[in-house]
C-alpha cells in the first residue's frame, strides 16, 4: 500500500455526511482512487454512493471528513470548484440542453469568440473535433443534441468534462440508459481514457460489467464501506453477499397466507422507453386474494414502468393487465380506483399530495365524490371530519389537527397520510411502490404492519421494493425482476436467504421458464 | 402553534406590504403636490370622515359611495379567484364585465315584465353570456393546450368591440348627443338601499350572498375542492382519479358567469342607460383583489373595500388638491408587487422555519430516544 | 363596395401604412420573443411602452431631442424591465403578477407622472411640436423606384430600426455567446448553471433588452404614430405583442411575419372604416381575433405535430 501512497489522486477521509432531514447517508466513509483506474463504486440504492460522489463533485459538502485531491487538501463549495480541481461527473440525468448543436453543448460558458462578439463556429467545432478524435469519442459536432442517440449524448457529457480539464471522470450509473452495443463502445473509450492516464469513477450495480472492466471496487451498504478490492481478486458472489445484505433484520410477525382467487393478471406486459431502451420483456405473473407479492430487484429493471403500466401512467406497448377480470390497460385512473386499485406512488412528493393542502384534503381525494360525504351539493362536513380524524387516528398520523397542511409534516407522516388514504378506501388490490423509503422507522414499521394486516383480511397485494429486507420480511411469495424480464419466482420467501437473492437480482443466475411460469395460476 | 406563527408572520407580511406601497404613495404626493398633508389627509381619512373647519365628522355617504364601489369589484374579485384557484391566469373578465354589462341593459330594454324579475332575469342573461364566452380560453387551453392568458387578453378587446359596434349600430338613442342606449324598463333598474345619490343598490347584499355561496363552492362542494386539488397539484389530482380537464373548464366558467353577473348588476344599478365607450376596468381590478385576498373569496370583501377605500381616496385628492387620481394605480401596482412577493421579508419566515424545525428536530430526538429505550 | 376596398388596398400608400403599424407591434413582439428564449413570459410590455411613450414625450421635450428622447424610452424601458427582475427572480413575485402591475402603472401611473411632471392632464398635445418628432428618411436609391420606392422609402427612422432589429435579434440570439447562454438559461437552466452560467444574470439581462425593446416601440407610437403621448394609445398592442411572439413560434422572423399580419388587418381597419357601410367597430375586431385564430392553429399543429413523431416511433405509444 506505502508505496501507491503517491498515486492516489482522490482520497476521502471519514467522511460523514449528515442531510438536514437527519438522515445519515455516509457514516465515516474511506474512499481513495489510484491515478489512471477505472474504480468501481458499488451498492444498492440507498447506499450512500451518490451521496459520496456529489461531495466529490463539489455538490453537497460534508459533515465530517476531508477530501485530498492529488496530495492536496481542498474544500469543494462548488461544481465550478471541483472543475478547477480535475473533477467531471456524468450525471445520470444529462446536463444538456437539446436544442443547441454538440459543438454549442460543449462549449457553453466557455466559448470561442471571433471579432470580439460573435461566436467562432468555426473554432468549437474544431475544439470538439479534436476533443473528439484525440479520446475516441465519436459525435457529430453540428447535429442537435435533440436528434442524436443517448449514447452519443453520454459522450457529449464526457466531452464536456474532457475539454473543461477533468482528469478524473466521476461516471454515475452510465449504462442505465445505454444499449448492450453502446455499453460495449462506451467501455472501449473509458479504456482508451484510461490509456492516456484519466482516472474513472465508475458507479454502477452490474457485475458483469465491474468484472470487464474496473480495475478495483469499493463496495459501500448502508452508508459504510464494506472494503476495497481488487476486481481480479474477488469473486462475483463475493461481490453479491458484501453488496446485497442486511444489517438488521426485522421481524415481521405473520400468518401463512391463505390465498385464494386471482385478483390482479397481468399477461405479457412489454415496453419500449423513449430511448428504445427495452424496459419491460414479457411479464406476466398473478397477484391473489389474501397474498403479498413482492417485487425485487435493483431499480431501474423495470419496476417503475411497471407500476406505470399499471395505474395508466404510461401505455404498454403489448401486453394485458386486469383486476377481477377488467382491464386495467385502457382505464382512466378515475376507473381504475373504481375497480378497487389503490396506489402507494413511489414519487409521493408530486404524486400522493397536494402538498399546501390540509390533511384533511389530503385524504379524502379519491372520495370526496362519495355520497357519504356529501348532502346534495355541499360536503357533509361531519362526515368528512369524522373521517378524517378516524383515519389520522388509525394511522397515527403526528400533527396538530387535519386541517394542518401537509407539508408542515414529517416525511414519515406525509407517507402516512398517503397510506392511510389508499389503504382505507377497501381496496381489493393494493400497489405499494416503494411504500417506506426515506421514512422513519417508526412509520416504516407501522406501514408494514398494516400491509400485513390488510393482505390477510383479503386484499390483493402487489409490493415494489428496492429494499431487500422489506421485500423479503413481507411478502408471501416474490419475484425478482432483472433487465425488465422475471429472474425468479420464489413461491415462499421464508426459505430464501440473501445470498440467493443476490445472485439473481444481480443476474447471476435465471430460474427455468417453468419454475418462473408458476407465478401464473391458472385454474 | 407552528401555524400560528406562521399565519402571524404573514399578517404582518401583507401590513407591511400595505405600508410599503402607501409609502411609495407618499413620495409621490409630496413630489407632485404643493400641499401633501392635506393630500395625505385627503388619502388617507378623507373618504370617511369630512372635516370641516376644526370639527371632524363621519361621511355616512362617503361610506355608502365605497360599498357601491365595491359592488362589481366583488364579482370579479371573486372570478379571479375562482379560476386563479385552478391555477389558471385567465384574465377575461374585463371584457365579460363590459359584454354582460350590455346584454343585461338590453334585456332591460327590450324585455318587458312588470315584476322585480325584470331585473333578474336580465342578470341571468349576462351571467349565461359570461359563462359563455369564457369557454373559449378554456376549451382552448384543455383541448389544444392555447395559453389562456393570451387568448383571454384578446377576448377582452374582441368583447369590446363588439359591443361597441352593436352599441352603435344597432342599439344606440339618436336622439342623445353622445352614444347611448334608449333607457332601461324601471323594473329592470336595481334599486337603491339608501338614500341619496350613493349608487348603494341591492347589488351591494347579492355581491355579498355571492361571497358566502363561493366560499361555500370553494370550500365546501366537490366542485370547489376538485378545482382547489388541481391548482395544488394536477398530477395528484389526476392520480386521485379527478376529472382534471373538465374542472380546468367549470372553473373558468364560473369565473365567467361570476364577471357577466358583476357587469349585468353595475349597469342596471348605476344607470339607466348602457353607455361604457370602453373596457371597465373592474377586471384588472379583480386581480388585485384576488391577490390581496390570496383566492379566499371570504377575504374578497375586505380587500374590495381596500382598494374602493383608496380610489375614493384618491377622488378626493383630485378633487380637492393638486393630485390626479390616477395616483390609485401607483399604490395598486406597488400592492401588488409587494403582496405577491414571496420572498418578501423571506429572511423573516425563513427564522421561523428554522426555529420550528428546530423544535420538531428536539421533540422527534426526545421521543427517538424514549422508544429505544 | 368590395371594388372600393381593392381600390385602396391596391394603392402604395395602403402597403406603406401596413409597415407604418406594424413597426411597434415588432418592436415589442421583439422583446416578447427574446425575453421567452431565457423562459421569461413578459406580459408588462403594454406597461412598459405606455411608460416609455411618454417619457419618449417628455426626454424630447426637455432637451429639445428627438434622439435623447428615443434614448430616454429605451432606457426606462430597461429600468421597468430590470424592476420586473427585481421582483420576479429577487423577491420571487410571479411574473405574470409582476407583468400585470406594470401594466396598471403603464394604465393611469402615466396620467399621474405626465401631471406630475407637466401639470397636463389626459395628453401631451402642446409638448410636441414637429422638430422632436422622430424624422422620416428617405432611402436614395430605393425611393426612385416607382412602385416599391413609395412603400419602402419615407419611413421614420425607427421603423427601419424595427426592421433592422429583427436581423439583429436573430444575431445575438444565434450568433452571440450571450444569445447560446439566453437559450441554454430558457431550456436547461441546470445544464446552464452546471457549466458555470449565472442563470440569474442571464435573466436579468434578457428582461432589461425585453424592455428596452418595449421602450423603443413606447417612443415610435407617442414620438412619431400618434405625435404626442395620450392616455389610450397602447391598445393592446404589448398583448397582442405576446400573441405574435406565440404565433412566430418564438422566433424573430416569425414574430415579424405575425406582427406584420397584425399591421395588415390593423391598416386594413383604418381603410376600410372610412367606407360607406362597414362597422369600423367590427373591423377593429380582426387584429384580435387573427390573433386567436393563430394561436389556435398554433397548438392544432403542435399537438399533430407531437402526435406525428409519435407515430414515427410505434414502439413508443402516447
Amino acid at each position: 500500500m506505502e508505496q501507491h501512497q503517491n498515486d492516489l489522486v482522490v482520497e476521502m477521509r471519514g467522511i460523514t455526511k449528515v442531510y438536514p432531514n437527519g438522515i445519515a447517508a455516509n457514516q465515516g466513509v474511506d474512499f481513495s482512487v489510484r491515478r489512471g483506474e477505472i474504480h468501481a463504486l458499488m451498492g444498492e440504492n440507498g447506499a450512500g454512493k451518490s451521496t459520496l460522489m456529489k461531495m466529490l463533485f463539489g455538490l453537497e459538502q460534508p459533515t465530517e471528513g476531508e477530501i485530498i485531491i492529488k496530495g492536496e487538501k481542498v474544500s469543494l463549495s462548488s461544481p465550478t470548484a471541483a472543475i478547477a480541481h480535475g473533477i467531471g461527473m456524468v450525471h445520470q440525468h444529462f446536463m444538456l440542453v437539446p436544442s443547441l448543436t454538440v459543438a454549442e453543448n460543449i462549449v457553453l460558458g466557455m466559448v470561442p469568440k471571433k471579432s470580439g462578439m460573435f461566436i467562432d463556429f468555426k473554432k468549437a467545432i474544431e475544439l470538439t473535433k479534436e476533443f473528439a478524435e484525440r479520446f475516441n469519442l465519436a459525435v457529430n459536432p453540428i447535429a442537435k443534441v435533440a436528434d442524436i442517440p443517448v449514447g452519443m449524448k453520454q459522450k457529449v457529457e464526457i466531452l464536456k468534462a474532457l475539454i473543461r480539464g477533468a482528469k478524473i471522470l466521476i461516471l454515475d450509473e452510465p449504462t442505465a440508459v445505454l444499449t448492450t452495443q453502446e455499453t460495449a463502445e462506451l467501455f472501449r473509450e473509458l479504456v482508451h481514457l484510461k490509456e492516456q492516464d484519466y482516472t474513472i469513477i465508475f458507479i454502477s450495480h452490474k457485475l458483469n460489467e465491474i468484472k470487464q472492466i474496473t480495475d478495483r471496487l469499493t463496495i459501500m451498504r448502508g452508508g459504510k464501506s464494506m472494503g476495497v478490492y481488487e476486481t481480479a481478486s474477488i469473486t462475483e458472489q463475493e461481490i453479491s453477499r458484501l453488496m446485497v445484505g442486511r444489517d438488521v433484520i426485522l421481524d415481521v410477525q405473520k400468518n401463512q397466507a391463505v390465498p385464494t382467487d386471482v385478483v390482479l393478471r397481468v399477461r405479457n406486459l412489454e415496453y419500449t422507453n423513449e430511448w428504445n431502451k427495452k424496459m419491460l420483456d414479457g411479464v406476466s405473473f398473478d397477484v391473489r386474494k389474501g397474498e403479498i407479492l413482492g417485487i425485487a430487484g435493483v431499480e431501474g429493471n423495470g419496476q417503475r414502468e411497471l407500476v406505470d403500466m399499471l395505474f395508466d401512467l404510461k401505455e404498454p406497448d403489448a401486453g394485458t393487465a386486469s383486476v377481477n377480470g377488467t382491464d386495467l390497460i385502457n382505464a382512466s385512473q378515475a376507473k381504475i380506483r373504481g375497480l378497487g386499485v389503490s396506489l402507494v406512488p413511489e414519487d409521493r412528493m408530486t404524486y400522493g399530495i397536494a402538498d399546501s393542502a390540509t390533511i384533511e384534503e389530503n385524504l379524502i381525494s379519491d372520495r370526496f365524490e362519495e355520497k357519504r360525504f356529501n348532502n346534495g351539493p355541499l360536503f357533509n362536513m361531519k362526515a368528512i371530519r369524522r373521517e378524517s380524524d378516524k383515519l389520522i387516528q388509525d394511522y397515527t398520523v403526528l400533527c396538530k389537527s387535519r386541517s394542518q397542511k401537509v407539508k408542515m409534516l414529517s416525511g414519515g407522516n406525509i407517507q402516512k397520510v398517503v397510506v392511510a388514504r389508499e389503504f382505507s378506501s377497501d381496496p381489493a388490490l393494493i400497489i405499494a411502490d416503494q411504500p417506506t423509503r426515506g421514512i422513519d422507522v417508526g412509520a416504516t414499521e407501522f406501514i408494514r404492519k398494516k400491509l400485513v394486516d390488510l393482505s390477510r383480511a383479503g386484499t390483493a397485494v402487489l409490493l415494489v421494493s428496492a429494499d431487500l429486507n422489506e421485500v423479503m420480511e413481507l411478502s408471501d411469495s416474490l419475484i425478482v425482476l432483472y433487465g425488465g424480464k422475471i429472474a425468479a419466482y420464489f413461491e415462499d420467501t421464508s426459505q430464501l436467504d440473501d445470498e440467493m437473492m443476490g445472485e439473481y437480482m444481480l443476474g447471476l443466475k435465471r430460474q427455468s421458464d417453468e419454475e418462473i411460469g408458476r407465478v401464473c395460476h391458472e385454474r | 402553534m407552528k401555524d400560528r406563527r406562521m399565519f402571524g408572520f404573514e399578517l404582518v407580511r401583507g401590513a407591511a406590504a400595505i405600508l410599503l406601497a402607501l409609502g411609495v404613495g407618499t413620495i409621490f404626493i409630496f413630489l407632485s403636490s404643493d400641499e401633501p398633508l392635506t393630500a395625505l389627509r385627503y388619502l388617507l381619512i378623507g373618504p370617511l370622515i369630512s372635516i370641516k373647519g376644526s370639527v371632524a365628522s363621519f361621511n355616512t355617504q362617503g361610506l355608502y359611495t365605497i360599498l357601491a364601489a365595491m359592488i362589481p369589484t366583488i364579482f370579479t374579485g371573486l372570478a379571479v379567484c375562482v379560476m386563479f384557484s385552478s391555477n389558471q391566469f385567465n384574465l377575461a373578465g374585463e371584457g365579460i364585465v363590459m359584454a354582460g354589462g350590455f346584454v343585461a341593459a338590453l334585456a332591460g330594454i327590450y324585455i318587458h315584465m312588470n315584476t322585480g324579475w325584470h331585473a333578474v332575469i336580465c342578470v341571468l342573461i349576462a351571467a349565461v353570456l359570461g359563462g359563455i364566452i369564457m369557454l373559449v380560453p378554456a376549451l382552448l387551453k384543455v383541448k389544444l393546450g392555447a395559453s389562456e392568458m393570451v387568448t383571454s387578453l384578446m377576448l377582452n378587446y374582441v368583447c369590446m368591440y363588439v359591443v361597441l359596434h352593436f352599441l352603435n349600430y344597432n342599439f344606440a338613442d339618436r336622439s342623445k348627443g353622445s352614444t347611448q342606449t334608449y333607457p332601461f324598463d324601471p323594473t329592470a333598474q336595481i334599486g337603491s338601499m339608501v338614500p341619496g345619490g350613493s349608487k348603494l343598490t341591492w347589488g351591494f347584499v347579492i355581491a355579498l350572498v355571492f361571497v358566502v355561496i363561493i366560499a361555500l363552492l370553494m370550500y365546501r362542494t366537490r366542485w370547489g375542492y376538485a378545482i382547489r386539488m388541481i391548482g395544488i397539484n394536477q398530477a395528484f389530482s389526476k392520480y386521485s382519479g379527478m376529472k382534471v380537464g373538465g374542472t380546468i373548464v367549470l372553473s373558468q366558467v364560473i369565473g365567467g358567469v361570476l364577471s357577466g353577473i358583476g357587469g349585468g348588476i353595475e349597469v342596471l344599478g348605476r344607470y339607466t342607460t348602457f353607455l361604457w365607450k370602453e373596457l371597465p376596468g373592474y377586471g384588472w381590478t379583480g386581480v388585485t383583489i384576488a391577490i390581496l385576498a390570496k383566492n379566499n373569496p371570504l377575504l374578497v370583501p375586505l380587500a374590495a373595500f381596500f382598494i374602493a377605500y383608496l380610489d375614493k381616496g384618491c377622488q378626493l385628492m383630485a378633487t380637492y388638491c393638486d393630485v390626479p387620481s390616477e395616483m390609485i394605480d401607483i399604490i395598486q401596482a406597488a400592492i401588488f408587487l409587494f403582496f405577491a412577493a414571496e420572498q418578501f421579508l423571506s429572511g423573516y419566515r425563513q427564522k421561523i422555519v428554522v426555529k420550528n424545525t428546530r423544535a420538531d428536530l428536539a421533540k422527534a430526538a426526545q421521543a427517538a430516544e424514549g422508544g429505544a429505550e | 363596395m368590395w371594388s372600393q376596398l381593392l381600390d385602396t388596398i391596391l394603392k402604395t400608400e395602403f402597403l406603406f401604412s401596413v409597415i407604418r403599424i406594424t413597426a411597434p407591434i415588432l418592436f415589442a413582439a421583439l422583446g416578447a420573443v427574446i425575453a421567452e428564449k431565457a423562459g421569461v413570459t413578459n406580459i408588462g410590455l403594454e406597461g412598459i411602452m405606455m411608460i416609455s411613450a411618454l417619457f419618449g414625450v417628455l426626454f424630447s421635450y426637455w432637451t429639445q431631442s428627438w434622439l435623447v428622447g428615443v434614448l430616454g424610452a429605451m432606457f426606462i424601458g430597461v429600468l421597468l424591465g430590470l424592476m420586473m427582475g427585481f421582483f420576479a427572480l429577487k423577491l420571487k413575485t410571479d411574473i405574470i403578477l409582476a407583468g400585470i402591475a406594470v401594466n396598471m402603472m403603464g394604465a393611469g401611473g402615466t396620467i399621474f407622472l405626465l401631471y406630475m411632471f407637466t401639470g397636463m392632464r389626459g395628453n401631451t398635445g402642446a409638448l410636441v411640436s414637429p422638430n422632436i418628432l422622430i424624422p422620416t428618411v428617405n432611402i436614395p436609391l430605393i425611393k426612385d423606384i416607382p412602385i416599391l420606392g413609395d412603400v419602402l422609402s419615407g419611413h421614420a427612422v425607427l421603423t427601419y430600426v424595427a426592421f433592422l432589429l429583427v436581423w439583429l435579434i436573430w444575431l445575438l440570439l444565434y450568433r452571440t455567446p450571450l444569445g447560446l447562454n439566453i437559450r441554454a438559461v430558457g431550456e436547461n437552466a441546470n445544464a446552464a448553471s452546471s457549466v458555470g452560467v449565472s442563470v440569474l444574470k442571464i435573466k436579468y439581462i434578457t428582461i432589461a433588452l425585453s424592455g428596452a425593446l418595449a421602450g423603443f416601440g413606447g417612443a415610435f407610437m407617442s414620438m412619431y404614430y400618434s405625435q404626442g403621448w395620450n392616455s389610450g394609445m397602447v391598445a393592446g398592442r404589448g398583448f397582442i405583442a405576446l400573441a405574435a411572439q406565440a404565433m412566430g413560434r418564438g422566433e424573430p422572423v416569425g414574430a415579424m411575419f405575425s406582427s406584420l399580419l397584425f399591421g395588415l388587418a390593423q391598416a386594413l381597419r383604418t381603410k376600410v372604416s372610412g367606407l360607406q357601410g362597414v362597422s369600423s367597430y367590427l373591423v377593429s375586431l380582426i387584429p384580435y381575433v387573427v390573433t386567436i385564430l393563430g394561436l389556435v392553429i398554433y397548438a392544432a399543429s403542435t399537438i399533430k405535430r407531437v402526435k406525428k413523431i409519435k407515430a414515427a416511433q410505434p414502439e413508443v405509444k402516447a
